[in-house]
This record gives structure tokens, C-alpha cells and sequence, in this order.
């Protein structure tokens, strides 16, 4: 087809954004589709039918082998009679509430480091980067070890200092908060990266502006950079948010979701309702009640850390 | 897309209807497939049963393979059914789950074919026939193989603290923990320790534990009768109060081990059965003397000793395509010879009826005499009730065990409470 | 005087402090592989070198699971999982970049949307539709389900759009069609976000451990993660955590060399993508 032919357009899209001859084909809106139909042929598969299954799943009873059984509302109302799943969302809460402020604490921290002029960035970046792509089973089977009551190094190291032995993943006040620490552990150098991104856009101008009115280091760090790197401090703790509350592997490794399952996370217990006792349509129920809650988790986080452009 | 990306798509495409194990390929009269369970010595006694099988049967050759790996045993065969991968015959099924798997259509039916009576008359103790029928009166698993949970205890440990004679009763034993349970290195922490159970709140833990000895406090009972719960609250407080003790004194400790604890003569006892005997005899050093004992129960029990039987049966699938040979070839898995090769391979028990009395067995029993205390055990044993979704029940106990008797924040009147409720709610939820 | 002192002193704080950064996120590493090498006995002690080599760890492992298929079957699946999302993906990212069609702007909401939703909600229709089409303990139960991946869509539409407009015409005049448009000028072009796109499936895809635990229950099938989780928790090391270590280890060596080759490319445009999100 020549470009010269002239099928009719759309009004929404001009010739003259992109080019004389660029959008003057008809072909355009074919390829456009055929292009794109792989994904999406895949999205409808893969994605959409399963998130119209699981709606359905809420109201029946399966175990996958036998055959459905309608059971009405009785999902909704076991999730109310079930304190287990209330303690597991209260103790993935838990977890957030420790492994965030952490995470973003030292994010800042090595962040900031890595923004000053010191030869050797690169290095450190790479090594601060390097938790964040190795497995989580790799991780957390070094951790069983370093935090084990008897003989992990984090105990060894402790006692040769002359302190107690911690019973990191065997006490129920513990377990959890050995569980967060590691997650930071993991993740940390990624959101130092994306920090360092956010700090290094801010204009320097803006620093000299403030040095010369005679601001301090804390007030420069307080009224410059805070601010300007909300946009990106909103991203953190979305995506930090995010990634805790898909917290699983961990604890099916460490603890199964003890002691006195203070480490049973919601998704461990959806994973055992599902997989361990065959229950479908409510581990569906519960999965989807729990998109809700982080769907509702993350809005609220959005409007209180977000602030507007000034 | 390139063309060799294109034969790639294609390639994978095709393939998923394919899959490359003995189940679902087209030739003609493939083997029978033989599912048993990871146990070394029971892959070696079904290896050498098979082999001769073979030899005899040129025709209908069967292939023996261990269970796929998984959380349990009982998840992957579901899981098996569920994906039509299932193999002939298998002989590691826990009774607890035969009748999710025949509501699921995935075993035959035994009780109609020829030659089941006879074989439950002649072999199966009377006491227990019972025990192995479904809900709705018939049969779909041929009784094999019990492993009556006793106590193991080092001979010469409790020799050296003094104690001549196994504890037999709660006070016993605890008086025991007290002398053999020492700091040996003078760091002020303990090293040695009366026993070990994983604190783990993992449902088929307590097998080793809390569901044995309730069996014996309760004099046999187990937690439901028919479908209803029945749990003798003075026995089920009793276990955990005795456990509770041992933790609170530390006389059992909180942590994992490395490597079998044992073995290595940091316990003294153990709740297992005697398929441990095998392993012990090829991983334990020669200096280690053991022995098997009942286990302990209340102070003022009286009567036999029951205990959890542990045990393994044999079903046939529905998908196999030669039920007439697999029936046959079960019914080899079970027969004298068999079952006297099991004794001799594994240490494990037969369910047969005057192992003690009948010649054939003879031998055996007076070259080992430790395994009479088992086969002596044997019409004594309980089971597990087939009510629906009994890993939950039992989940419901653990988490109660974890709480009063390893950690103790509640009482052990009170987790039995707990446990009741829990385990109601669940009927109410499953039904 | 005294400031460049002051300086110095700073500098000198910064580089403890970052030294020790270092430390923190490096020693576990070097630890582990050390401890991989250390005889049962002496892993709990705080000697990082071992006094006596010994591989009787490593040994353990490859008796006990097929740890060697396991890594072929993780490469094969990643492999066939990046191709697939890199070739669908550039297909989709320029459909939604470079052409313009009606309802192209609200297809790409949706597949932002999707990327929103967690996966958990879909992990147990997904298994079950897996299931009925009988892919499991298959290739195909591991590669099909994850062909298709919005951050690779995303990476590629956003590095699309900045390609000079001027050469794609010139192109588009000699009466180069669409796809060929993709493959032979495009690509070419697109090297660093397709590299980044690719690693960043790559990586993820291959510490992917969650779907292979559902979807894989035979050995011959399980990828590298699934193996040596399920060695670590099922009991396979007789709770011996030398093994676990050296099972560990072997699974994280693959990243940690393509991480210390392409580090490059993964953190500059990681840094990027994070700005637009």
C-alpha cells in the first residue's frame, strides 16, 4: 500500500505529531492489534479468567478432586469465625510496621553515601545490589544457619563479644522481627538504588541556595531533599509494601509459621488452607479478601506520604 | 518471530499433552507401576520382590519407583489423582486419607474381588479388620504394614544414671529426665538431654507424641467415635501436662538438630517405631545399645499398653489399566513370603495375624529377638479415624501442644478445651 | 587548613561507613561459601576459613537430590520464559509505542492494572486452570503461564519511544512492514532495554519458587529453587545444614556471576524505571 493513499483518520490523531506520512496507513491499526494480541490473548488466559474464577471459587466449596459444591456465603462467613487468618494479617502488619521504616532508613543512609563524589561508587553499589538478585531460598537457608539458637554465627558472635544467645527464630516475640531483619537485609540496596536516582535529580543549585542563606546540614537535608524526594519515597513504600505482604517463602522455610504461629504470614496461611487441606474456595475468599486489604494499605499510604508539588 | 522460535512455540505446544513417564505412553502392555515410599530398605524389599516377580511373570513385568517428593505423602498422591498421573499400585498409603481418595474415584474397590475375604481372614488380626473399612462398608486398601510407636532408649545411659529397668509410668520417666538430663561440659547449659520431639507445629509431628500417648492414657480410645468427636479429656489433659513438665524442666529441648540426635547420644529416648531399627543398626555407632519398651503411661493406669500403630497400607488405582494383574500382584505383596522378606529387610511389622506363633517366623524372631516387643504390640495398636480432613484435626492439637506443653501459656485443661472447640468449628466448616 | 582536615576526616567517615555497608551485605556471602566447604562440626564456629577442605557437603547433595537436572530444568525454562516475553513483549511494547490505534492507550491501563493486582489472588484459579489442561509436571505448566510479562512490556514501550522518529520513516517509505520494522531495525537499536528487560526476567523467572512448588511434584521436573527448598525443608539433608548450605550456594552461583557480568545494565535503567513508576 502506498503512503500516498489516504484512509480516513480518527480525529484524536493528527499527521502533523509524528509526521506527514507516518500514521497514513490503514495496515497501522491491524498491525497495531495483531501486534498486541499475543499479550493480550494471554492476559484473557492467564489473567483474566482466573481473576473471574477466583470471584466464583469464594462461593463454593472445592477440594479440586471432587466435584464443586455450592456453599453460598459460608466462605464470608468463616473468614469472620477465623481468628488464624486475623493473626496472620496482623502479623504480616507486624512485619511491614518493622522491615519499612528499617529498610528506608538505611536505603537513605547508604543512599546519601553514594551520592557524595568518592571514588569506588560503583563497587560498593554493586555490593550493596547483590542480596537483591540471589534467591530468597538462597537467603533464607543462610539465615536458618546465622540465626540459629545453638550454633549460628549471630549467636557465636554475640557470646564472644560476651552477650547471651538470642533465640532469634525459636521465641514468639522474636521470630517475626528475625524474619524482618532479614528481608531488609535482602532488599535494601535496591531502594538504595532507586533513593540514589531520586537524590541525584535533585538540582545542586537548590543546595547552594540553601548554604547560602545559611542553612545547616540537617535543615538543607529537611527542607531540600526531603521534599524533593517524596515522588520517589512514595515508590519505596508502595513497592517495600508491596513486596511484604507477598511475604512467604521465608517462614515456610524458617519457622513453617511458628512459634505459637508468630511468623505465620497471610500468605503462608493461604498457601496451607489451599494446598495443605484442600479448601479452594476458601483460600480464593481469602486471597481476594486480602487483595482488598492491600489495595486499601496502599491507597491510605499514598495519601499520607504523598505530598503535592509545590 | 524467527522461524526456529516459531518450532520452539510449536515444539512446546505439542508436548503438553505428552509426558515422559511409564504412566501414558502408547506401547503396548507397558509395566505396572509400583509406588513405594522413600525408605531405603523398603525400596530394597520391594526391588527384590518385583525382581522375582518379573523372572515369574515375563508377561506382566512391573516397575518399581519411590513416591514423588512432596510436603507429604498423602498431598502428592491427591495431587496424583488430580493430574491422572497415578501409578498401579501403591504401598505407602496412610489409612487417615483412603477415603478422600475413594470419594475422589482414585482407588478400586477390593472388598468384590475374588479372593479378599480369605486374604483378611487369614492374615489380618481380628481386632483390627474393622478398623480398615470405609464409610460406606467396603473396602479399598489391603492392610500391610504397622510400625507400633515404642519407646527407644539407650540401654546403657539410663545403666549408667542408674535405672536398671525401662520407665514404664509418667513418674517414672521423669525421674529419669531428672538423672540423665546434664550439663556435660560445665557451661551451665545442658547437653544432654531424656528425648527430643520437633516442636514444630506440623500435624503429623504428634503422631510421635501427643496422639501416642493419649492412645495409651486412654487405654485405646482414639479422638472420634464414628464421626463424632470423643476425646477423653482426663487422658488428653494428662499427655499434656506430662509435657508440658519435661519442657519446663528443660528436660527436652527447644531446638533443631543437627543430624540425628540419638545417634549421636544426645537423647536417651525416642517415640518411633521400628523402622528406625535398619537405620540405627547402619548409622549407629557400635558402642550404642538399644532397646524398645511401651511407652510410658499415667501413674495409675492399668491394663495393656496401646499405642499408635503407624500404619501403611496397599491400594490399587482406578486408572490402572490391568486391575485383574495389579489385584494379583498385590495380593504377592502380602503373602508369607513377602511378608517375612519385609521382617528380615525392614524391621517393619507385617499386620498378620500369630507372627509370635506361626513356624515360618520363627526363625526370624529368635535370631532378633528385639522385634518381639513389637509384633507382641501389634493387636494393640489404633488408628486414625476416617473423618474428613483429619490433617486439620490434628493441626488443631498441635498448635494446642505447641502452646501448653512446649511453651506453656495456657493450661493443659485448657488446650485440650481449645482443641475441642477448634476441632468442632472445623467439623462444622468441612460438613 | 582546617577544613581540608575536616574534609578528610569526612571522607575517611564515609568510607569506614560505607566499608561497613559493604561488609554487612557481602560477608554472609563469603561465609556461606566458605561454610560450604567446612567439615559438619565446625560450622558453628566463628573461623571463617576451614581448618580442613573437605566437598563431603556438596557430596550429600548430589547423592540425595538430582540437583544437575534441576539447574537444566531452571535454564530451560528461563530461557524459553525470556525469549518468549522479550519477543511477545517488543511485539506489544511497539504496538503500543510506535503504531496508533483506537483503544491503544486504554490497553495499556489495562496491562498497568494488571500489574497491580497480587499474585496470590490468582495463584489458586491459575493452579486449577494449570491443572484441567493437564500441564503439570511439565515444561509447559512452567513456561506458559509467565510468556507474558508487563515490566518487560513496560521497559520496552518507554525505551521505544525515544527512538529517532526520522530513521523509522525512512524505513517506513523504503516499505518495511511492521514486524520486520521490529526485528531488523528496532531491536538493534533497543540493545540496553532489551538487555535490562531480559535480565530483569531472567532473574526473576529463574528465583521463581512458589509456582514450580504448586505446579511440579516430580523430581525430574523440579527446578533448581523448588529442589532446594524442598531439600532444605522436607527433610532430604537429615537436617544437616552443611548440605543446606552447599545446596544454597549452588543455586545463588548462577545469578551472582550474570549479576557481577551485567550489573551495568540491570542497576542504570533499573534507576530509571523506578523515576516513571
Amino acid at each position: 500500500m502506498s503512503p500516498q493513499e489516504a484512509p480516513s483518520i480518527p480525529r484524536s490523531l493528527s499527521p502533523s505529531r509524528m509526521g506527514p506520512t507516518f500514521w497514513k496507513r490503514s495496515s497501522e491499526r491491524r498491525n497495531g492489534i495483531l501486534m498486541v494480541a499475543p499479550y493480550a490473548l494471554h492476559l484473557g488466559l492467564f489473567f483474566g479468567y482466573p481473576l473471574l474464577f477466583a470471584f466464583v471459587l469464594v462461593f463454593q466449596r472445592w477440594d479440586i478432586v471432587t466435584p464443586m459444591h455450592f456453599v453460598g456465603g459460608k466462605n464470608l462467613v468463616r473468614v469472620f469465625q477465623d481468628d488464624l487468618f486475623v493473626r496472620s494479617v496482623l502479623n504480616t502488619g507486624l512485619f511491614l510496621a518493622i522491615h519499612i521504616p528499617l529498610q528506608i532508613a538505611f536505603a537513605l543512609f547508604f543512599a546519601e553515601l553514594l551520592n557524595q563524589k568518592l571514588a569506588g561508587r560503583r563497587f560498593f553499589r554493586t555490593i550493596y545490589f547483590l542480596p537483591v538478585v540471589v534467591s530468597g531460598v538462597v537467603v533464607t537457608i543462610l539465615f536458618q544457619q546465622l540465626f540459629s539458637f545453638e550454633t549460628g554465627y549471630v549467636n557465636a558472635v554475640l557470646t564472644a563479644l560476651g552477650g547471651q544467645r538470642v533465640p532469634w527464630l525459636v521465641s514468639p516475640k522474636w521470630a517475626m522481627p528475625s524474619i524482618a531483619l532479614m528481608a531488609t537485609w535482602k532488599n535494601v540496596g535496591f531502594y538504595v538504588i532507586l533513593f540514589l536516582a531520586g537524590l541525584q535529580n535533585i538540582p545542586t543549585s537548590l543546595y547552594e541556595v540553601a548554604y547560602l542563606e545559611g542553612a545547616t546540614t540537617w535543615q538543607r537535608w529537611r527542607y531540600v531533599t526531603l521534599p524533593l524526594l517524596n515522588p520517589m519515597m512514595v515508590t519505596v513504600v508502595v513497592l517495600s509494601t508491596i513486596g511484604g505482604f507477598s511475604l512467604f517463602i521465608e517462614p515456610y522455610i524458617l519457622t513453617g509459621g511458628g512459634p505459637l504461629d508468630s511468623s505465620l504470614s497471610a500468605l503462608l496461611y493461604i498457601y496451607n488452607q489451599a494446598f495443605y487441606f484442600n479448601h479452594m474456595g476458601y483460600a480464593a475468599t481469602l486471597g481476594l479478601l486480602f487483595a482488598l486489604i492491600i489495595f486499601l494499605v496502599v491507597t491510605l499510604q499514598r495519601r499520607f506520604v504523598e505530598t503535592r508539588e509545590q | 518471530m524467527s522461524r526456529s522460535q516459531l518450532s520452539l512455540v510449536l515444539f512446546l505446544l505439542l508436548h503438553s499433552g505428552c509426558k515422559m513417564d511409564v504412566g501414558h505412553s502408547d506401547s503396548a502392555k507397558r509395566p505396572l507401576l509400583l509406588w513405594t515410599s522413600q525408605n531405603p530398605q523398603e525400596r530394597m524389599w520391594a526391588k527384590g520382590l518385583v525382581n522375582a516377580w518379573n523372572r515369574a511373570n515375563p508377561g506382566d513385568s512391573v516397575v518399581v519407583q519411590p513416591i514423588p517428593a512432596g510436603q507429604s505423602s498423602e498431598e502428592v498422591l491427591m495431587a496424583a489423582i488430580v493430574a491422572g498421573t497415578t501409578p498401579d499400585i501403591c504401598a505407602n498409603i496412610w489409612p487417615g486419607i483412603v477415603n478422600d481418595l475413594a470419594r475422589a474415584g482414585g482407588v478400586l474397590r477390593l472388598d468384590t474381588l475374588a479372593g479378599f475375604d480369605s486374604l483378611m481372614q487369614s492374615r489380618t488380626p481380628a481386632t483390627l479388620r474393622g478398623d480398615f473399612r470405609s464409610p460406606d462398608s467396603a473396602y479399598y486398601q489391603i492392610p500391610w504394614k504397622s510400625n507400633p510407636i515404642m519407646m527407644l532408649y539407650n540401654v546403657r545411659l539410663f545403666r549408667k544414671a542408674g535405672i536398671d529397668s525401662p520407665p514404664r509410668t509418667y513418674s517414672e520417666y521423669l525421674a529419669a529426665a531428672k538423672k540423665i538430663t546434664t550439663d556435660l561440659n560445665g557451661d551451665g547449659a545442658y547437653d544432654r538431654w531424656i528425648g527430643y520431639r520437633d516442636i514444630q507445629p506440623i500435624w503429623y509431628q504428634r503422631f510421635f507424641d501427643y496422639y501416642t500417648f493419649y492412645i495409651a492414657a486412654s487405654g485405646g480410645k482414639t479422638l472420634f467415635v464414628g464421626d463424632s468427636l470423643a476425646i477423653d479429656t482426663t487422658a488428653s489433659n494428662e499427655v499434656f501436662s506430662f509435657f508440658h513438665q519435661l519442657y519446663r524442666a528443660n528436660y527436652f529441648p527447644k531446638s533443631k538438630f543437627q543430624g540425628n540426635p540419638f545417634v549421636s547420644q544426645i537423647t536417651a529416648t525416642d517415640f518411633t517405631g521400628p523402622w528406625n531399627i535398619a537405620w540405627l543398626k547402619a548409622n549407629a555407632p557400635s558402642e550404642l545399645e538399644f532397646a524398645y519398651a511401651p511407652v510410658p503411661v499415667p501413674d495409675d493406669y492399668e491394663g495393656p499398653v496401646h499405642t499408635y500403630g503407624d500404619y501403611k497400607n496397599i491400594a490399587i488405582f482406578s486408572n490402572t489399566e490391568r486391575p485383574a494383574t495389579a489385584w494379583r500382584f498385590a495380593r504377592y505383596l502380602v503373602s508369607k513370603q513377602a511378608d517375612l522378606l519385609l521382617l528380615e529387610k525392614t524391621a517393619q511389622m507385617p499386620i498378620r495375624e500369630g507372627l509370635l506363633s506361626d513356624s515360618a517366623f520363627a526363625a526370624f524372631f529368635k535370631s532378633n529377638p528385639g522385634m518381639i516387643p513389637f509384633a507382641a504390640q501389634v493387636p494393640d495398636t489404633r488408628g486414625v479415624e476416617a473423618v474428613s480432613s483429619l490433617p486439620e484435626v490434628l493441626d488443631a492439637v498441635a498448635r494446642q501442644f505447641e502452646a501448653a506443653s512446649v511453651y506453656g501459656v495456657r493450661s493443659p485443661a485448657e488446650a485440650t478445651r481449645r482443641a475441642i472447640k477448634r476441632i468442632l468449628v472445623l467439623q462444622d466448616w468441612n460438613s | 587548613m582546617k577544613h581540608e582536615a575536616d574534609m578528610s576526616v569526612k571522607k575517611i567517615s564515609l568510607y569506614v561507613a560505607l566499608t561497613l555497608g559493604a561488609l554487612v551485605f557481602a560477608y554472609p556471602f563469603v561465609w556461606m561459601a566458605m561454610a560450604t566447604f567446612k567439615p559438619e562440626l565446625e560450622l558453628g564456629g566463628l573461623a571463617l576459613v576451614p581448618t580442613h577442605w573437605t566437598l563431603d557437603s556438596y557430596r550429600r547433595v548430589v547423592e540425595t537430590v538430582p540437583i544437575g537436572r534441576a539447574f537444566l530444568n531452571s535454564l530451560f525454562v528461563v530461557v524459553c520464559v525470556t525469549t518468549a516475553a522479550l519477543v511477545f513483549g517488543s511485539m506489544a511494547a511497539y504496538s503500543l509505542s510506535l503504531l496508533r490505534w483506537r483503544g491503544r492507550d486504554m490497553t495499556f491501563n489495562v496491562i498497568l492494572f494488571t500489574m497491580m493486582v497480587p499474585f496470590m489472588v490468582l495463584l489458586i484459579p491459575l493452579y486449577t486452570l494449570v491443572v484441567k489442561f493437564g500441564w503439570t509436571d511439565s515444561y509447559t505448566g512452567l513456561v506458559v503461564p509467565f510468556m507474558m510479562n508487563a515490566t518487560a512490556v513496560l521497559i520496552l514501550r518507554q525505551s521505544f519511544m525515544t527512538l529517532p522518529r526520522d530513521l523509522l520513516e525512512a524505513a517506513r517509505i523504503d516499505g518495511c512492514g511492521d514486524l520486520r520494522m521490529l526485528f531488523t531495525i528496532v531491536w538493534p537499536l533497543s540493545l540496553p532495554a532489551l538487555v535490562t528487560a531480559g535480565i530483569i526476567v531472567f532473574i526473576g523467572n529463574w528465583n521463581e519458587v512458589l509456582w514450580p512448588i504448586l505446579v511440579v511434584r516430580k523430581e525430574t521436573w523440579m527446578t533448581m529453587p523448588q529442589m532446594v527448598a524442598l531439600f532444605s525443608v522436607g527433610g532430604g539433608a537429615y537436617g544437616r545444614l552443611g548440605p543446606q548450605l552447599a545446596a544454597a550456594f549452588l543455586l545463588g552461583l548462577p545469578v551472582i556471576l550474570a549479576y557481577l557480568v551485567f550489573q551495568k545494565h540491570f542497576i542504570s535503567s533499573l534507576a530509571s524505571t523506578g523515576l516513571k513508576g
